[in-house]
């Protein structure tokens, strides 16, 4: 070992440090061997020594009390302050990111399936309205109904191909869109909230009433002021028209 | 109700500071008292050797806290203990207050504060002939008159006796950078407890492995 090496090393060798036993043993030897580090070692030693006698001079000092007491009073302070800010999930504003992350997710979901439900090609609820209707029952096609398709007909345009059955016989308020709306939801259809066709009061229709489903060429729906396709025109569009008990033809709504 | 608190307080002194410090940010005062009181001597100490101000050092300690209660969430375990926290926000507190009070009143240089030690005898070593409380009196002023650098260094891994590694990781440097420092500021302590005599006889420390390659 030389004196260059042995200085890299005096400082650990003067603390007392951890090294290697052959090392330790070549520090030694140089040590002794050469005064100038000899001195060295001496000298590093005694400031480890003194700085050690400072350490222990300053082992117990301490704080003074008042400030434990200060920081007690301000936590305390905080605490009233801010309870909820501390007692919410301050420390990991993540989960909260990731809550809302998670409810954006829920949103776009739901947005998107209702986007689809409402753009389902019209050929599913055909089919499914097919299936759906019974075979016509006698007792509902009587004249005074027939009368009243066929001025609802010769209203919409004068040109249905085939005469509508039908379709149910069952009271419906026209006060009550939302259910009607979710009937249609559950036979997979989308209908437009029933048009008065005539001048009445609501509570005439409280009584129920008949719907019949009949087929209206597309441009019937300009009469009752809905945008119509002009590229669809000739094509015909399916509408439900309600009949009072009197007979009278009350409303119609329009069926995709 | 005294003694529930201190058993309260005995249960919790078993925790890690980690869980302390967890504790304590959910709103548990009894785990930022048994936080406190295990870390403020350490604080308070490395404040006061730094600046040599006892002031100083009582702000410097409560301002740690104060700053352990408000941000105490960015800790992260993974990146040292909370003891080299502690350290770190002490340190930067502290140069922050030294820099205050240098430029409110300037110290002088370095040769100014080597005068202000007055060795009784200039031929006889301080550290061989004056007595504990003498020697100890010098350190602590040849300590204060190290450059920032140089004596936080000294005042971590000599006097409060931090590893090197977390040293490291007080100071942000690598472990390399420590021991490098601290060698210099050891030389330099040396050089200014040494008298003048003694200095000029052997040479400082860095030109002193070129004295000899036995």
């Amino acid at each position: 070992m030389n004196c260059e090496k042995f200085e890299s090393m005096v400082s650990d060798l003067a603390r007392g440090r951890l090294m290697a036993v052959k090392q330790l043993g070549d520090a030694r030897a140089h040590g002794e061997s050469c005064d100038a580090c000899a001195a060295r070692l001496r000298d590093e030693r005694m400031l480890t020594r003194g700085l050690q006698s400072l350490a222990a001079d300053m082992e117990t000092l301490e704080a003074p009390h008042a400030v434990e007491t200060t920081l007690l009073e301000a936590f305390r302070a905080r605490a009233v302050v801010v309870p909820v800010a501390k007692g919410q999930s301050s420390s990991r504003p993540s989960s909260r990111y990731w809550l809302a992350a998670v409810a954006a997710m829920l949103l776009i979901a739901i947005s998107l399936v209702v986007f689809r439900w409402s753009n389902r090609p019209a050929d599913e609820p055909r089919q499914a309205v097919k299936q759906e209707q019974p075979q016509p029952k006698p007792e509902v096609r009587d004249k005074s109904n027939e009368q009243l398709v066929q001025a609802v007909e010769k209203t919409a345009g004068d040109a249905l191909p085939q005469r509508p059955k039908p379709k149910r016989v069952r009271p419906v308020s026209l006060r009550r869109p939302d259910s009607a709306s979710v009937a249609n939801h559950v036979t997979k259809e989308i209908a437009t909230d029933f048009i008065p066709l005539s001048y009445m009061s609501a509570a005439s229709l409280q009584d129920g009433g008949q719907i019949v489903r009949v087929q209206l060429p597309r441009s019937a729906l300009a009469n009752f002021g809905l945008p119509v396709n002009m590229d669809r025109y000739n094509e015909k569009v399916k509408a439900d028209v309600l009949y009072g008990v009197d007979g009278m033809a009350r409303a119609i709504r329009f069926v995709q | 109700m005294t003694t529930g608190l201190q058993r309260r307080m005995n249960l919790k002194s078993d925790l890690n500071d980690s869980e302390l410090l967890r504790l304590m940010l959910a709103g548990d005062e009894e785990a930022l008292s048994v936080l406190y009181r295990r870390r403020q001597g350490g604080i308070y100490r490395f404040a006061l050797q730094m600046s040599g101000s006892k002031p100083i050092a009582e702000d410097v300690t409560q301002e740690v806290f104060l700053f352990l209660m408000r941000e105490g969430q960015v800790f992260d375990p993974s990146k040292g203990t909370v003891s080299a926290f502690l350290f770190g926000v002490a340190r930067n507190h502290v140069l922050r207050r030294l820099r205050v009070e240098q430029a409110l009143a300037p110290l002088g240089d370095d040769s100014d504060d080597d005068a202000s030690f007055s060795h009784p005898s200039t031929d006889m070593c301080p550290l061989e002939d004056l007595t504990r409380a003498e020697t100890i009196d010098s350190v602590r002023k040849a300590v204060l008159s190290l450059p920032a650098k140089y004596r936080e260094v000294i005042v971590l891994c000599e006097l409060q006796e931090v590893s090197y590694g977390e040293t490291a990781e007080i100071l942000g440097c690598a472990i390399g950078t420590v021991r490098s420092r601290l060698h210099r500021a050891r030389a330099l302590l040396l050089a200014k407890l040494r008298p003048a005599t003694a200095v000029e006889e052997t040479g400082s420390a860095t030109v002193k492995s070129a004295r000899c390659f036995a």
